[in-house]
């Protein structure tokens, strides 16, 4: 007989998220995401000055920081026909590849690992590793003084938690060094930015900082201490736990999805738009034939979400209207599709849709299937991809300012009478758009689809599931008070479901500017 | 018989740690560092942890992640020495029943610091749910069994950009009105002042001194115009027009929207990010995030403030002002000045100058 399990709330992800179960013979049978905070960013836009977009929707999430306010930065700038100067461009990658540098191990470590690890296994540590034995006597004191908070309490381990004193120890050393090395990549945003959350630099028109050349070997030198940690700890660590103890986790492919992929591309890296991640869809794992993005081919549904308007609409003439008395409805999250079907976005999806080779080469040599260990050893490669990319980034900016830097386009600062404007990036969980209409100078209308409404969606209008809830089906839950698989292959997508909540306006006009960017 | 700090080593607290930890607190609480020894015997005595309740309810994580960015003291001592983190959905090891139980074992116990992230939505409560229970009875619930309730950021203080949206996200003092509620906003929190509450609150066992709108004083009791880096370009009428001209990199960003001569923040003395810049620094406008009135009153962000009524300058003669009437910027330094003489005076403290 099936057991209805309820994870609520869902912990160490972004945002407020219900998952429910229904487990038959110690296996998923069904699922349900359901996103359970609404705030309504969008209509808070319309009738104001344009150019308070990208300062609004930077709140929309404070872990992404500077996703949302360069997404919005880009769709004005198509708006206010403003043509981007290359240092723009380039100090804008550069707040925010240091946010993606905080951003992914900071998901591994502390909001992912305490998934995998028995921590209290630090106790057995037997080693001689002056650095480790600080560790074990740090956590042995904590014990020792009966308070542990926030490592405990916890799931009971199961028999996928790693127990290996030496490698438990390690992970926890690696889990403190990792406090330290996301706070130090906020900081190396900073520097462009002003402030991380919530920098202040990217605007219409390029960026407020102009930096100097100390600035600049500043921010250089901090980037190689991320690299030495990105690739001698962090992706080190991903390949020694998910080769190793998580091995049969990663070969069983649990929490695999349904294998459609998708990938907008991201961070321009040239004045002559190239892009850095590559932009694509896969349908039904078919690599050999990936297709283009066609944004034509995007719909979203409301059938089971607490909003009353019209279902099945493209973004750009999408409507929501909330409706909490909605009594089949069981989400705040809308159900985007592509080509009406459900799509998984992020790291996965972008390392699979340009066949990156270390990922190919680590799943060929494992047997590893697609699921929720190959998604962090998919975050951890392009992690170390993007950080050693960042250099070349940082020679570029340097030649610019060779030749008299220019960040902002001063022309078009003033709001123009009409304009529209779309933006179509990648932020670190996936595939991230904007949509701004102005008339009169004004929003006329303002909307987003983000990342994990792609990743969390509920079934849509044909009762599809939405990735997650279809990539839950068939995860072993041998104990139903400890849940565990189920949590590690929700958290495998790096929810953020602040940013997957928000309310859309009736809007009808036609985009004219469509920028990748 | 054990010293205090032989107690605190037991609570996996190393000399070190604490000496670091209290220079930093000490710091940031804006005391003089002469007051060192004194703050840090008293948390010595205090000696057991605090235990914490981080609620987090309309919120984007920011003030989670900008507290996270502290680099001194650091995010770890902050997590394993200075506090016990029961409840902090973002960070703790416990998901679903096991961190329901966590939350009722530590309500049960009582006498917890509570610090609320993020806005309660005054127009339904069904507009946030956690567990099962909607935020708004969460708060009420955690707040009538808290020693202490500090509310981070803009959106747990005065509602902040979510005030204004369909859900109307309020502050906590909008709903708990039997305690006090210290309020620390700016969008996100700035971790020094955090901190600098918590070691305020170990030490002397009561809310620092704060301004009417409950802002601790000691970060929130000066106008960001009268500190600003830039100031001296006001005065003398040089104001930002091109952020590609080095010439005009310091100028005062005025005419780009700045909310500076209309908030109190110790923004400019103590910058973000372990000090490395802040919003101005940064060439951008400041937004005015400590603000009651933001976002929804400082809108537009990025025009020249309507209404902007510091003593002397006329708004509609700033913007013909560029590249003279130095005078004008002299007035009105004079005037603002005047306006800050009040320092010792609660009642004249954040009330801003425009209102």
């Amino acid at each position: 007989m099936a057991q209805k399990i309820v994870i609520d709330p869902l912990t160490r992800i972004e945002g407020h998220l219900r998952i429910e179960v229904e487990v038959e013979n110690g296996v998923v049978k069904d699922a349900r995401s359901a996103g359970m905070m609404f705030r309504g960013i969008e209509p808070l836009m319309t009738g104001r000055d344009p150019r308070d977009a990208s300062y609004v929707t930077e709140r929309i999430c404070g872990v992404c920081a500077g996703s949302h306010g360069w997404a919005s930065s880009i769709a004005l700038d198509g708006a206010f026909g403003v043509n981007l100067p290359p240092g723009g461009r380039i100090i804008r990658n550069l707040i925010l590849g240091a946010q993606w540098l905080h951003d992914h191990p900071l998901h591994f470590y502390h909001l992912s690992a305490l998934d995998y690890l028995d921590v209290m296994a630090v106790a057995k540590y037997k080693g001689n590793d002056v650095g480790l034995n600080a560790v074990k006597a740090k956590i042995m004191a904590l014990v020792n003084a009966g308070d542990t908070a926030p490592l405990t309490p916890r799931y009971k381990p199961d028999e996928f938690s790693v127990n290996d004193p030496e490698l438990v120890t390690m992970a926890v050393s690696h889990y403190l060094q990792a406090l330290d090395m996301q706070a130090k990549a906020k900081k190396m945003s900073a520097i462009f930015a002003g402030k991380q959350p919530h920098q202040s630099s990217i605007v219409v028109g390029g960026v407020t900082m102009l930096p100097t050349m100390g600035d600049v070997d500043k921010y250089a030198s901090m980037l190689e201490e991320q690299i030495d940690f990105i690739e001698n700890v962090y992706l080190k660590d991903v390949v020694t736990f998910g080769t190793g103890p998580l091995l049969p986790l990663a070969t069983a492919g649990v929490g695999g999805g349904n294998g459609n992929y998708m990938s907008y591309g991201g961070f321009e890296v040239d004045n002559s738009g190239s892009l850095f991640f590559q932009p694509g869809i896969v349908m039904n794992n078919d690599f050999a034939n990936p297709q283009k993005i066609d944004a034509s081919k995007i719909t979203e549904d409301v059938k089971w979400s607490w909003y009353k308007s019209a279902s099945h609409l493209q973004p750009m003439v999408g409507q929501t209207v909330a409706d909490v008395d909605k009594a089949a409805a069981y989400t705040f999250l809308k159900a985007p599709r592509y080509n009406g079907q459900a799509m998984e976005v992020g790291p996965m999806a972008r390392m699979l849709i340009e066949g990156n080779e270390t990922l190919m080469g680590l799943v060929k040599k494992y047997n590893i299937k697609p699921g929720a260990v190959a998604r962090h050893a998919a975050r951890a490669i392009e992690c170390a991809k993007l950080a050693v990319a960042m250099r070349g980034w940082v020679d570029d900016l340097k030649s610019e300012m060779g030749k008299g830097l220019r960040i902002h386009d001063t022309d078009h600062w003033e709001p123009p009478t009409t304009g529209e404007g779309v933006a179509m990036i990648e932020a670190p969980r996936g595939s991230l758009g904007h949509w701004i209409s102005i008339k009169d100078q004004k929003t006329a209308n303002y909307q987003m689809v983000v990342p994990s409404t792609w990743n969390f969606s509920p079934m849509d209008d044909k009762d599809q599931r939405g990735p997650v809830e279809f990539a839950l089906i068939g995860t072993p839950v041998p104990d139903p008070e400890n849940p565990t698989n189920v949590a590690r292959v929700v958290r495998s997508y790096d929810p953020c479901i602040s940013c997957a909540v928000h309310l859309i306006e009736p809007k009808t006009n036609k985009i004219l500017k469509f920028q990748i960017g | 018989m054990k010293s205090p700090m032989d107690l605190l080593q037991a609570k996996g607290v190393s000399r070190r740690d604490f000496v670091k930890l209290m220079a930093a607190t000490t710091a940031a609480l804006g005391l003089p560092l002469t007051m060192q020894p004194k703050v840090a015997e008293a948390v010595e005595n205090a000696m057991k942890k605090p235990p914490v309740i981080w609620l987090e309810g309309q919120d984007c994580a920011g003030c989670s992640e900008s507290t996270l960015a502290s680099l001194n003291p650091s995010a770890e001592q902050l997590i394993l020495d200075m506090i016990s983190l029961r409840y902090h959905e973002t960070v703790m090891a416990a998901t679903g029943d096991v961190a329901k139980k966590a939350f009722e074992d530590t309500y049960n116990e009582g006498n917890y610091v509570l610090i609320v992230e993020g806005s309660i939505p005054k127009a339904d409560d069904r507009y946030c749910v956690i567990g099962g229970t909607p935020f708004r009875q969460h708060v009420m619930e955690a707040a009538s069994k808290a020693s202490a309730i500090v509310a981070i950021g803009a959106c747990a203080t005065y509602g902040g950009v979510v005030r204004t949206t369909p859900s109307q996200g309020m502050g906590v003092s909008e709903f708990v009105k039997d305690k006090p509620v210290i309020n620390l906003p700016l969008c996100p929190v700035k971790p020094t002042t955090l901190f600098g509450t918590l070691v305020y609150y170990l030490t002397y066992k009561s809310a620092p001194p704060m301004d009417k709108y409950n802002r601790p004083l000691a970060f929130f009791g000066d106008l960001m115009h009268d500190n600003c880096p830039r100031r001296g370009h006001f005065d003398t009428s040089e104001f930002l027009q091109d952020w590609n001209d080095p010439s005009q990199k310091e100028w005062c960003l005025l005419l780009k929207g700045c909310k500076g001569p209309q908030t109190y923040s110790d923004c400019g003395q103590v910058w973000w990010n372990d000090n490395t810049s802040y919003c101005i620094q940064a060439g951008s406008p400041c937004a005015g995030c400590s603000q009651p009135e933001f976002y929804d009153g400082f809108s537009p962000l990025y025009q020249k403030q309507e209404g902007f009524n510091t003593p002397g300058i006329n708004p509609d003669t700033v913007g013909k002002v560029i590249g003279g009437a130095a005078a004008l910027g002299v007035v009105a330094h004079l005037g603002a000045k005047a306006i800050n003489s009040g320092k010792g005076d609660d009642k004249n403290k954040g009330k801003g100058v425009s209102k």
